[in-house]
């Protein structure tokens, strides 16, 4: 009788847990679909309006409220986005990379210290590292632009890509290099066909995970972002700043979608191997 | 060194000479794990090189293979000095202890790799992939991955891939010691067919003092990064140079004392215990006597010059099938053990109860004597 008050409760947990994580999401995907203009929280019909509202289509919900003239500043943030996260990306992933297989082949002094800096970069408080990228840039006279982003972006996401292929690495038996070596092959040989095929899941992973948070930095790119590199996250902020409008949900809700497909990706590639 | 047992025909394949190398213990200090080591392996020979875990064995495969270089010393593959030559350079190849097979690798491209990374045609390739794996036994599994083959399976491979390069010296590091007992059996003889077969050197890394007897045409006997002595499997049981080859290899008891001269010489021992021995023995010198199972038997009835006498207490009978160990402890408290020849003699033992007090008699001409100088402690 208890057991079964216990496991009744238990359920009811397990179900409040998922509510309270995903409520919010799901409420702002609906939200993105219902055509009331004045209030979400009021459901008056099904609409895809928001969405062409977003993509700078004229529709019956927009011609008063019109947010069609930020059309243009939206997609130039997406871009700056995206160029952001694959310049980020390919450079703390090959840093990153790189990094690991550095301190996983040699053994030097200070090895654990300088294991401990790698891992800091995660654990600084954001605002700690944007302030100080901030300041950094200035005195040096650098200008702000989507360079200083891409820097700043690097300084912690090498550590997140070390991190990933040094655990990736740390299953990978040392005599595998050395029967390769054995058999003829030079060292790029070697790394090329023995170590990458080991390794890739894990810089693949460490790749996808630094896209995505470079994606949606807000914290620290909101320091050291220039007038004319403003980023999605950014954009959206400033929206956000204007009054909470419906076309938000639908911009949160194609960002939800786009890193389902990452995620998705990442998965696919990681069971294919 | 003393006792080398003549190499292989022809020249040789791999020398080493004076090899020294030290490692640094992580809790400081250093470890010799080479000391002056030097030997020489000839084309077609299976040499073993033996000794317990923590000898030097596995380095110096690792030195010839040139995973690791020598502090001092030189190592010579068919007369081309080995010196700063890195490991893919080096015309040997390994089997290793955990095999190391590609894991992303299908069974036929983890053996063609050797052929691919240096570059043979595609051809050829396909030609001598079928070739080795037909050689190890393995037609049939091309398609496998490594982690769809058992133990067995997985060896051959390893030396599949290992032979295809032909190289001029196969080293094997151990490479039977995660195969269950049966298997590692059959591997042993299946090993030495191969070895025949390809005609080239295999040098072959064991603790395993009776793998190391089936196998070898040589054994290198190490201990403590130094060689003990190097002899064909023969010569080491029958003539070991030092009391450790002597522990090491095959069963015996070894008394250590001073020879006492006369018409009946003997070996005394510190407790008292007198062991006849052969006659032109220098008295006065420190000699360790082996007394080997096989060499005891019953004593004859009659006194006879040519035998020496020990009296010892059984304390257990063993029967081994064909044999009969028995397991006795002399007045001194030494054990010795006795595998007598069944009929004759012998029998008298086969029928002693534990407890009983046995004279034993063994040829005095027969047991080894080692100086005291060579044990090099």
């Amino acid at each position: 009788m208890k057991l079964r008050l216990a496991r009744r409760l238990f359920g009811a947990y397990g179900v409040l847990f998922l509510v309270f994580v995903y409520a919010p999401i799901v409420m702002i995907v609906a939200f993105s679909f219902n055509s009331n203009p004045i209030n979400m929280m009021v459901w008056s019909g099904f609409t895809f309006d928001w969405y062409w509202t977003i993509l700078g289509y004229p529709t019956e919900l927009n011609e008063d409220t019109l947010y069609v003239e930020s059309t243009d500043q939206l997609l130039a943030a997406v871009k700056n986005s995206l160029i952001v996260a694959a310049f980020t990306t390919t450079i703390s992933t090959v840093l990153g990379t790189m990094t690991a297989l550095a301190l996983f082949r040699y053994r030097f002094r200070a090895q654990r210290f300088y294991q401990g800096l790698l891992y800091m970069p995660m654990v600084m408080p954001d605002i700690v590292l944007g302030i100080a990228l901030l300041v950094f840039f200035v005195s040096i006279g650098m200008s702000l632009g989507l360079y200083s982003i891409i820097i700043g972006h690097c300084t912690f996401l090498i550590s997140y890509v070390f991190v990933v292929v040094s655990a990736r690495l740390a299953g990978m038996d040392n005599t595998l290099e050395e029967a390769s070596a054995d058999l003829g092959a030079n060292e790029w040989v070697t790394f090329r066909r023995v170590t990458l095929p080991h390794i890739a899941p894990g810089v693949v992973g460490g790749a996808l995970l630094a896209f995505i948070i470079s994606m949606d930095d807000l914290v620290i790119t909101y320091f050291i972002a220039g007038v004319d590199s403003t980023t999605l996250p950014l954009f959206i902020y400033g929206m956000l700043r204007r009054g909470v409008k419906p076309e938000i949900n639908a911009i949160a809700t194609l960002m939800l979608l786009f890193t389902f497909i990452i995620a998705s990706l990442g998965l696919y590639l990681r069971r294919r191997s | 060194m003393r006792d080398a047992g003549s190499p292989g025909s022809g020249s040789p394949v791999a020398e080493v000479f004076d090899a020294v190398k030290r490692f640094t213990a992580p809790e400081g200090g250093t470890v010799t794990a080479l000391d002056q080591v030097s030997l020489a392996v000839s084309a077609g020979e299976f040499v073993t090189l033996l000794g317990p875990s923590g000898c030097g064995k596995t380095t110096l495969l690792r030195c010839i293979s040139g995973f690791e270089d020598l502090d001092s010393g030189e190592v010579r593959i068919d007369g081309t000095p080995m010196t700063g030559v890195p490991a893919q350079h080096r015309p040997v190849n390994t089997v290793f202890q955990t095999y190391a097979l590609f894991p992303h690798l299908r069974v036929e491209a983890n053996v063609a790799y050797g052929l691919e990374v240096t570059g043979v045609p595609r051809r050829e390739r396909v030609e001598r992939v079928a070739q080795a794996l037909e050689q190890v036994g393995l037609q049939g599994l091309e398609r496998r991955k490594p982690d769809q083959l058992s133990g067995g399976q997985r060896q051959r491979v390893a030396l599949a891939r290992a032979i295809i390069n032909r190289p001029a010296l196969l080293l094997l590091d151990e490479p039977l010691s995660a195969l269950d007992r049966n298997l590692r059996h059959s591997m042993q003889l299946e090993l030495k067919t191969l070895q025949h077969e390809l005609g080239i050197c295999f040098l072959f890394v064991t603790h395993d003092q009776e793998e190391a007897l089936t196998m070898s045409d040589r054994i290198v006997v190490l201990n403590h990064g130094r060689i003990e002595q190097i002899g064909t499997p023969e010569q080491l049981y029958h003539t070991p140079a030092t009391t450790f080859v002597a522990e090491f290899i095959g069963d015996g008891a070894l008394f250590s004392g001073t020879v006492e001269g006369g018409p009946d010489p003997a070996i005394v021992t510190g407790d008292g215990l007198r062991l006849t021995i052969r006659d032109g023995v220098p008295a006065g010198r420190r000699m360790t006597m082996l007394l080997r199972p096989e060499q005891l038997d019953a004593a004859p009835a009659a006194a006879d010059p040519a035998f020496g006498i020990v009296e010892a207490t059984l304390e257990q009978s063993v029967f081994y099938g064909a044999t009969r160990q028995l397991v006795c402890r002399l007045a001194s408290g030494a054990a010795l053990t006795v595998t007598p020849s069944p009929g004759g003699e012998g029998d008298r033992l086969y029928r002693a109860e534990p407890g009983d007090l046995l004279r034993l008699a063994y040829r005095r001409a027969e047991p080894h004597l080692i100086e005291e100088a060579h044990d090099g402690g």
